[in-house]
């Protein structure tokens, strides 16, 4: 037998690097983009937002697929397949269930919880809190968008009797017509969700909430924006989830229905003004919320 | 003040018609620092400007040489901060939180690892760094509290009650953690309205009492035996009156008086006083708990 010798490891002071708010920023991302995901957490935690990210990603392999049986591009237009901008009809819900799963769940328990007393002890505003949250929102909740179109876009590339590059090269309008329209998507809902969340205390709750706000409360809104009420045509407005897809067939030129804010005479431009003014409203509510509470 | 850690000049707080904090001048010098005060007596106002988390009504604030107000982050970067309430997110390892908070300081991730593993082990929640906080007990929590603290090497930590809720054995052990701060070059204040907890942690004293500066000084073993306990049967107003009229502070509590600081003399001038107003003396002697005895005798009544 030997002696053994317990040593006290002690305190030991750092002298490293530091980065200031630049980490910090970077810090809340990863972390936001974790808790979306639901990684380093229960394994309960995981389930519902990667089962609607493998909908996502098998629904995305089964649009290219359809097009591949289709034999070409223009058999499967002449079938009625979606392509970009349709494609926004299907993600769209996909994306709306994600982010009322995870756009709760991202800010509601910091607050609940108490641990913003921790993060603003830390060299971190405010705005680098929700300025990081919301990066990791769009980072994660933008992926359901963008990646099965880069999917169906690489896809119908591969399909096309022009050649790989020659299709690319022909449909480069994608590569800003998706983003902008995903962004659209993102801000309003990101908006909504995130009054909620800044607000209630239980994330299932908020997403609840979220729903009816979005669902329930757009389907009553366009309802009632063709009554006979007075005034009743700005009440257009009020259905959020409108405006995006307006956007979305006002820039990719498809016509998929006649959504309520059109049937009372509203241009599209004004779907556009809409979704700034509800994302800049979400914005300014939710910091203002959060400076009271640092 | 040039070598204090925190300079505090003419710092005046309220809230709407409340005033929290009424015109404090004080410097607080390196070692450990105790906040005493009661429950509302501005403490955690006081450690939340310190933190330039609320902006003050009025005053000045510096704090290792940074001003507050001008530049807040350069001075959370080198501050840790406890807070009393709940700050834990149950779904997070203590390991993940504790990383996760040393990154908020600017940490390298693979150092904030490391150091949260070191930091966790310091405190004692070695074996159970992996496992969730939503399952730890109160004594866990606060430890992984302080952990949070000092994962980033901050050269002063603001502990706002840390033995808060914790059972004796807790309270020694996190007492004992506190000191050992100070071991390692940590400038500490802690904030507590247990003075025993103070006394045996600290070696100097901001006393505040419904936000006004009631002491600030070391806190040495002469000035804890300076107060003169006294029991009187009778009229103890009377005999506080009397010894008022003789420049001596006292403070009531039912018929208990608290008398002092003061010497030897004191024990005859409470005779005196008690002779002439008619009273008797039920028990009289120094004070066992001498810094309450002092706030008592500068406050009024005991922090709670």
């Amino acid at each position: 037998m030997t002696d053994g010798v317990i040593y006290d490891r002690g305190y030991r002071p750092y002298d490293g690097p530091r980065r200031g708010r630049r980490g910090a920023r970077r810090a809340v991302v990863k972390d936001g983009v974790r808790r979306i995901l639901g990684l380093r957490r229960k394994a309960r935690r995981k389930v519902l937002p990667w089962s609607l990210i493998a909908v996502a990603l098998v629904a995305a392999a089964v649009f290219v697929g359809l097009h591949f049986a289709a034999g070409s591009i223009a058999a499967a237009l002449a079938q009625g397949l979606p392509r970009y901008g349709e494609l926004f009809d299907f993600y769209s819900r996909i994306a709306l269930l994600f982010i009322a799963v995870t756009g709760p769940e991202l800010l509601a328990p910091d607050r609940t919880r108490g641990v913003l007393s921790v993060y603003f002890s830390r060299p971190l505003t405010v705005d680098d809190y929700l300025a990081s949250k919301a990066a990791a929102y769009l980072l994660v909740a933008g992926a359901i968008y963008v990646v099965p179109q880069a999917v169906l876009h690489l896809g119908l590339a591969f399909l096309s009797d022009d050649g790989f590059f020659a299709y690319l090269g022909a449909n480069l309008d994608v590569l800003w017509k998706v983003p902008v329209v995903a962004v659209a998507y993102l801000a309003i809902h990101g908006a909504v969700v995130g009054v909620l969340a800044a607000h209630m205390r239980r994330p299932g709750m908020a997403a609840a909430a979220f729903l009816g706000v979005v669902v329930a409360g757009g389907g009553i809104a366009a309802e009632l924006a063709t009554s006979n009420l007075p005034g009743a045509r700005w009440l257009a407005l009020l259905a959020v989830d409108d405006h995006p897809r307006i956007l979305r067939d006002w820039i990719f030129g498809i016509d998929t229905q006649t959504f309520a804010a059109e049937r009372v005479g509203f241009e599209p431009w004004v779907s556009v003004v809409a979704v700034a003014a509800v994302a800049g409203i979400g914005a300014v509510w939710v910091r203002w919320r959060y400076r009271r509470l640092a | 003040m040039a070598d204090h850690v925190i300079v505090v000049d003419g710092l005046t707080h309220r809230y709407g018609s409340v005033t929290a904090l009424a015109d404090l001048t004080l410097g607080v010098p390196p070692g450990v620092t105790g906040l005493v005060g009661a429950n509302g007596a501005g403490k955690t106002t006081l450690l939340r400007i310190l933190l330039g988390l609320v902006h003050p009504t009025a005053g000045r604030v510096s704090v290792l040489g940074h001003d507050v107000a001008a530049d807040p982050l350069a001075v959370r970067a080198r501050v840790g901060y406890m807070p009393e309430t709940d700050c834990l997110p149950a779904d997070q390892t203590a390991a993940d939180f504790v990383a996760y908070t040393a990154e908020l300081a600017g940490l390298p991730p693979r150092e904030a690892r490391r150091r949260s593993s070191e930091t966790l082990y310091l405190v004692g929640l070695e074996e159970e760094r992996f496992r969730h906080l939503g399952d730890f007990s109160t004594g866990m929590r606060q430890r992984v509290k302080l952990a949070q603290a000092i994962v980033h090497d901050p050269a002063l930590v603001l502990l706002d009650e840390p033995a808060s809720g914790l059972d004796p054995e807790g309270r020694d052990q996190m007492l004992a953690l506190i000191r050992r701060l100070g071991g390692f070059g940590i400038d500490v204040v802690v904030s507590s309205h247990v003075l025993t907890d103070i006394e045996q942690t600290c070696d100097w004293v901001v006393m505040l009492d419904a936000g006004h500066l009631v002491r600030s000084g070391p806190l040495t073993g002469a000035e804890r035996s300076r107060t003169v306990t006294v029991e009187i049967l009778g009229d103890a107003g009377a005999v506080a009156r009397a010894l008022q009229a003789r420049g001596i502070p006292v403070a009531v509590d039912g018929s208990t008086l608290a008398v002092g600081p003061g010497d030897d003399d004191l024990f005859d001038a409470v005779c005196d006083a008690a002779a002439d107003t008619g009273a008797g003396i039920l028990r009289m002697g120094r004070g066992v708990t001498s810094l309450e005895d002092e706030f008592i005798a500068r406050a009024g009544n005991p922090p709670r």
